[in-house]
């Protein structure tokens, strides 16, 4: 591993705009649902359990959606430099973009972790009981697969952009993840019933309610009253992976698009 | 060695192209001088492989540019968009580059203080927030301190004021391997005269030519026999020959976009 991997870890953990969409304004919306969204659950560990739950796939996906639209703005930045970096470095065309998805999960995973912690303190503080996950190892893998669909997403909203020639869209782009971020928030009061499957965003949130709760959550309308079909939660994890390979698909076929020879060509004309 | 057959670089069909079958074999410290727009850049931006190339070969050290991928030691350049991997102060960057390529950072400094800027500057500051002509000193202190066997400098003089020209000069004079640089400024000549000059008038190179001739050749607007190299600017021919006197000297005209304003006078 070359300075590249710390430096640009490094660099995300001490970007200014990317730790306040992605932890100070997250926060809004933790205290949010804590003290203002729910004032009427019962101080009950099984109530408080089920509703942090709730809470945390919408929060964590929030968080590291605003990240990665910070990631994917660095993508780009860094896109100038990279046709004559793997050329004339140690940094080959693999190495790079392995150095740079490996640095962008671990800042994707550490705010994640921040986002957690936070969650527990606030709700420890507010009822007095802290709600730890029940499947902490499940919850801790689909995080970890979160990271790396959104790192994903954002190499692949960059490498559009470039191979788009449109690097003016680059301000408006950088925001499709953290606007896409808000459709677990939406579920919460609408039933995606099958569309669930469909939006990553959604199965990543049902799947992070399953673990941290142990229950089966509903396909939408958290929120809303009346009987809830319950997702699928194979279907959910099969959808989950699904996207991440087709992302991977994506990426590379941009790739090679590129005039036909790699990543050394990402570049911003 | 740095040897380019045949090299054209196009930026769209339906446009002029920016190099018109440039070849050339570049195997010594090498001046590029030229007016604006002739092509110097886009040279060694081709060469850098940050610029399309349309057609023809380059080859660095008998590799084809290519196919040249994580090869440190072979080409360094003073580009400001190759130093853009990360958002970070210059302090950094440079710790980065020096890794990335196995360069002395000691010696990025020592380049950087001796051109007015210290370490502490540079460890306040990102490289947008300096100015053109600190930009420029900071990536050609790294070009220098890569220890690479080409270093490709476009215009390092520019934005420096007469006493840093004279010690970057000296920094450029003493590099072990080799540096090819572009500039327009014609009073470099003076003080690299072990090194050979190249001419780039409107897309095509001309020379090499040893810089002792140079000093004392004069610029005419016909073609001479006894000239030292002929090239056309404007459609008209120009000859720089061996000094007979009576004619404009090659270093007094300071830049060669002059040639132009000369040889629209001798047209009129």
């Amino acid at each position: 591993m070359t300075k590249y991997l710390w430096m640009n870890l490094r660099s995300l953990l001490t970007n200014p705009y990317l730790l306040f969409w992605s932890i100070a304004f997250v926060e809004f919306w933790v205290f949010m649902w804590v003290y203002v969204f729910g004032t009427g659950i019962p101080n009950v560990e099984a109530a408080v359990l089920g509703y942090c739950a709730t809470a945390f796939g919408p929060i964590v996906i929030l968080s590291i959606s605003s990240a990665a639209s910070g990631i994917a703005m660095t993508i780009l930045y860094a896109s100038k430099s990279v046709r004559y970096i793997t050329k004339y470095t140690k940094l080959s065309p693999s190495r790079f973009l392995a150095e740079n998805l490996l640095s962008s999960v671990l800042a994707l995973l550490v705010i994640s972790g921040v986002m957690f912690v936070s969650l527990l303190g606030v709700f420890s503080s507010k009822f007095g009981l802290t709600p730890l996950p029940k499947a902490p190892i499940g919850l801790s893998l689909i995080i970890l697969l979160a990271a790396l669909f959104e790192y994903l997403l954002s190499l692949f909203l960059s490498l559009l952009l470039v191979y788009l020639r449109a690097p003016r869209a680059a301000s408006f782009i950088s925001f499709v993840p953290l606007v896409l971020g808000f459709l677990p928030y939406i579920s919460l009061w609408i039933n995606f019933g099958s569309a669930v499957y469909v939006s990553p965003f959604n199965c990543i949130a049902s799947l992070c309610y399953y673990y941290y709760s142990g229950d089966i959550p509903p396909t939408g309308g958290f929120f809303m009253p009346g009987a809830n079909t319950l997702v699928d939660v194979n279907l959910a994890s099969v959808s989950l992976v699904g996207w991440l390979i087709a992302l991977i698909l994506i990426d590379v076929y941009l790739l090679s698009k590129m005039r036909g020879v790699g990543m050394e060509e990402v570049r911003i004309i | 060695m740095i040897a380019i057959s045949r090299l054209q670089v196009d930026y769209g069909r339906h446009q002029e192209p920016v190099l018109k079958g440039i070849n050339t074999a570049l195997d010594q410290k090498s001046l590029i001088l030229g007016p604006n727009g002739s092509g110097k850049t886009t040279l060694f931006r081709a060469i850098c492989g940050l610029t399309n190339v349309s057609s023809g070969e380059i080859l660095i050290d008998g590799k084809k540019m290519g196919d040249i991928y994580a090869t440190i030691g072979l080409v360094s350049a003073n580009f400001e968009e190759v130093y853009t991997l990360l958002m970070t102060d210059c302090q950094n960057l440079i710790s980065l580059y020096m890794d990335l390529v196995d360069g002395d950072a000691g010696v990025a400094y020592d380049i950087s203080r001796d051109l007015g800027l210290e370490r502490d500057f540079l460890k306040k500051r990102r490289i947008n927030e300096l100015s053109a002509g600190q930009r420029k000193i900071v990536c050609t202190a790294m070009a220098l301190a890569s220890k690479a066997n080409h270093v490709l400098l476009d215009e390092p003089f520019e934005q420096l004021d007469p006493a840093k020209k004279g010690k970057l000069t000296k920094h450029l004079d003493s590099y072990r391997g080799l540096v090819i640089l572009n500039t327009h400024e014609t009073w470099l000549l003076r003080s690299l005269q072990d090194w050979l000059v190249f001419f780039m008038f409107e897309r095509l190179m001309y020379g090499p030519v040893s810089v002792n001739d140079l000093l004392k050749a004069e610029i005419s607007f016909s073609e001479e026999p006894d000239a030292v190299l002929n090239f056309r600017v404007s459609g008209k021919p120009v000859s720089i020959c061996k000094g007979i006197g009576n004619r404009p000297l090659l270093t007094s005209l300071e830049n060669l976009d002059r040639i132009y304003e000369l040889a629209e006078s001798e047209m009129k």
